[in-house]
């Protein structure tokens, strides 16, 4: 293992930004935490961040490390050290937030924006605050691993959507909380939940799979994201290019067995803006023989019991 | 070497050239692969956003008709196909409930999902069963000058205890199959990036801006042509990139090249023989260049 570390943080005083560099001793066993708390105790008085409970409750201390996002306290330095396989480590702050100083995010913007998904219990005509509320075992279980949630932060950090979205796009978190309440058997309005999820932007999730891969808790919240698309066309938002588009694959699956590429466009944007916007790309996907217009898919060997597993998941799934 | 073959609808369409170029490669490596008879579309990452159970069900499917090939593994050369099939067998494998359920449906029509096969990916493959020295002794044109980027995609990697191959955070497979091949790898910001292919439609915007970034950092470093291992992140990196240009002032244009061209390159056919004149962003006045090919 190494003798020395060299951690290279990257500094805000409110105007300008720098890298600052700290040489660590290595001692086996400690967190990323450690490091931190060591770098400012014993070094540099003047590093802001966060963190309080150093058990992976109070959700403060996450930062990025090489680029990822990670809970100080909860990571076990040498998992870092073998994961990038070298002592020079850069620290920063959580990306898609706002800097305070140094590592310390500013988090109002974001609680705002949850406000949105009424993250509060519409409770049910058969409990109330006074006769409180009767929950099954099963009912319980099915909100065990959202309010797992610790608003750490790090699904922000990692999510690609935010990255280049406007600031419309609801952050994992939130939308966690919104499905919280969704699945909650005590919830009588969940649609009240799931409708501002869908006006902001729910299908732009780009499903590259970071905020479940690096969720400290491990809530499956890409999991979540498909849930709360397949609610939002229960209740009737299936006009829209998220939702077209995934009922292309769906259909094209069950008519043929697979893709047609030459449809898909007509059934996610409809035929007008299609002519209007993909034209272009067609024509030079045509032009290098990447697409064949031509090519009509033939329906797949055993179309017939693809179609019986389409019948099946109806009469299973109601 | 037997695998069953899974190659995905991108690869009977808009991607045929990694159809081409896979089926020379695993020939001339001596790797059989066996074309599933009736697969279907994995879903894409798509149709559990409608029904996750018919999701699971027709991927419960697929791996079947590769467990009645008797082999060990079934083969993909997607990205997202692995995720998806990987995701479903999990699942099987985890939930005896579920896999009772699933299995009941796919009795209507005789078949049934057992649990024998694992999923895999040619990259993979390559390093775990073919062996990077085996490789190496197949390579005729080393692609020494040729300097690659390595986009992995997210779906190859993440989520890693579906995925788990190597670590999600700072994997090295691609650089490894590189080094074999004799090309060098750029280092360059984008690499671990999402190619944002599956929101394209609903996120257009954004995903361009995406596309772009994914162009220009492999560009400032330096590097002659990106490479990935899964042809949804290719058409997205290239077929998009004449619209993503249009927000940029810099010049983007960089080629893309799938994995099996670059290994395809090593083992000595002419980008021709491999399809690579079907890109959009023409590749081989670079590969000619750097390689010093013949002309043709």
């Amino acid at each position: 293992m190494y003798s020395t570390l060299y951690i290279k943080i990257r500094r805000f005083d409110g105007k300008k930004e720098w890298y600052q560099g700290y040489h660590l001793p290595y001692e086996k066993g400690r967190t990323v935490l450690w490091a931190l708390t060591t770098i400012r105790e014993q070094m540099d008085p003047t590093l802001v961040f966060t963190s309080a409970c150093r058990h992976a409750i109070c959700g403060s201390c996450a930062v990025t490390i090489n680029g990822n996002a990670f809970l100080a306290c909860k990571t076990s330095l040498d998992e870092v050290l073998e994961t990038f396989q070298t002592p020079h480590l850069i620290f920063e702050p959580l990306k898609n937030f706002e800097v305070i100083k140094d590592l310390a995010i500013e988090w109002e913007p974001k609680m705002e924006k949850m406000e949105k998904v009424k993250p509060w219990l519409l409770p049910t005509e058969e409990g109330s605050k006074e006769l409180g509320f009767k929950q099954s075992e099963e009912d319980y279980h099915q909100i065990a691993a959202p309010t797992d949630c610790i608003l750490c932060g790090v699904c922000t950090s990692e999510c690609n959507q935010l990255a280049v979205n406007d600031g419309t796009y609801l952050d994992p978190f939130i939308l966690n909380r919104a499905y919280r309440f969704v699945v909650d058997s005590r919830d009588g309005s969940p649609e009240e939940h799931i409708r501002p999820v869908f006006e902001n932007e729910l299908w732009k999730c780009l499903h590259c799979m970071q905020c479940v891969s690096k969720c400290p808790k491990g809530i499956p919240l890409t999991e979540q994201i498909a849930f709360l698309r397949q609610e939002s066309i229960r209740m009737g938002e299936v006009n829209n290019q998220g939702a077209r588009h995934a009922f292309a694959f769906h259909d094209d699956v069950r008519n043929k067995g697979r893709l047609n590429e030459m449809t898909l466009p007509i059934k996610t944007d409809g035929l007008v803006n299609t002519a209007m916007r993909k034209v272009p790309f067609a024509l030079r996907m045509i032009k290098k023989g990447k697409i064949n217009p031509f090519h009509m898919p033939k329906a797949v060997e055993g179309i017939k019991g693809v179609r019986e597993i389409y019948q099946y998941a109806k009469e299973v799934g109601e | 070497m037997r695998y069953a073959f899974f190659p995905g609808c991108t690869l009977e369409s808009a991607a045929e050239e990694l159809m081409i170029s896979t089926k020379k490669v695993a020939a001339a490596l001596g790797i059989e692969l066996i074309e599933l008879n009736g697969w279907t579309c994995c879903g894409a990452s798509h149709i559990q956003d409608v029904d996750d159970f018919l999701a699971t069900t027709i991927n419960a499917r697929n791996i079947s008709l590769a467990e009645e090939l008797k082999v060990d593994k079934l083969l993909t050369v997607c990205n997202t196909c692995t995720l998806m099939l990987r995701t479903a067998k999990l699942k099987m494998d985890k939930n005896e409930k579920l896999r009772t359920k699933v299995n009941e449906g796919l009795n209507r029509s005789g078949m049934e999902y057992k649990g024998s096969v694992e999923v895999t990916h040619l990259l993979w493959a390559l390093i775990q069963d073919y062996g990077l020295d085996n490789l190496k002794k197949l390579v005729k044109r080393p692609l020494t000058g040729l300097k690659v980027a390595n986009f992995y995609g997210c779906h190859i990697l993440m989520p890693p205890n579906v995925m788990g191959f190597e670590n999600h955070m700072n994997p090295q497979s691609m650089e490894m199959v590189a080094e074999v091949l004799g090309a060098k790898s750029v280092d360059f910001e984008q690499r671990l990036a999402c190619c944002g292919f599956h929101a394209v439609f609903p996120a257009e915007k954004e995903v361009m801006n995406l596309t772009g970034k994914n162009c220009l950092s492999p560009k400032a470093a330096g590097a002659d042509c990106l490479v990935t291992p899964c042809p949804l992140c290719q058409m997205q990196l290239d077929a998009y990139q004449p619209d993503a240009q249009k927000e940029f002032k810099e010049d983007i244009t960089i080629p893309v090249l799938h994995l099996p061209q670059l290994i395809g390159l090593a083992l000595g056919f002419t980008p021709e023989e491999l399809a690579i004149q079907r890109h959009v962003v023409d590749a081989i006045p670079a590969l000619k260049e750097t390689l010093q090919l013949q002309i043709v």
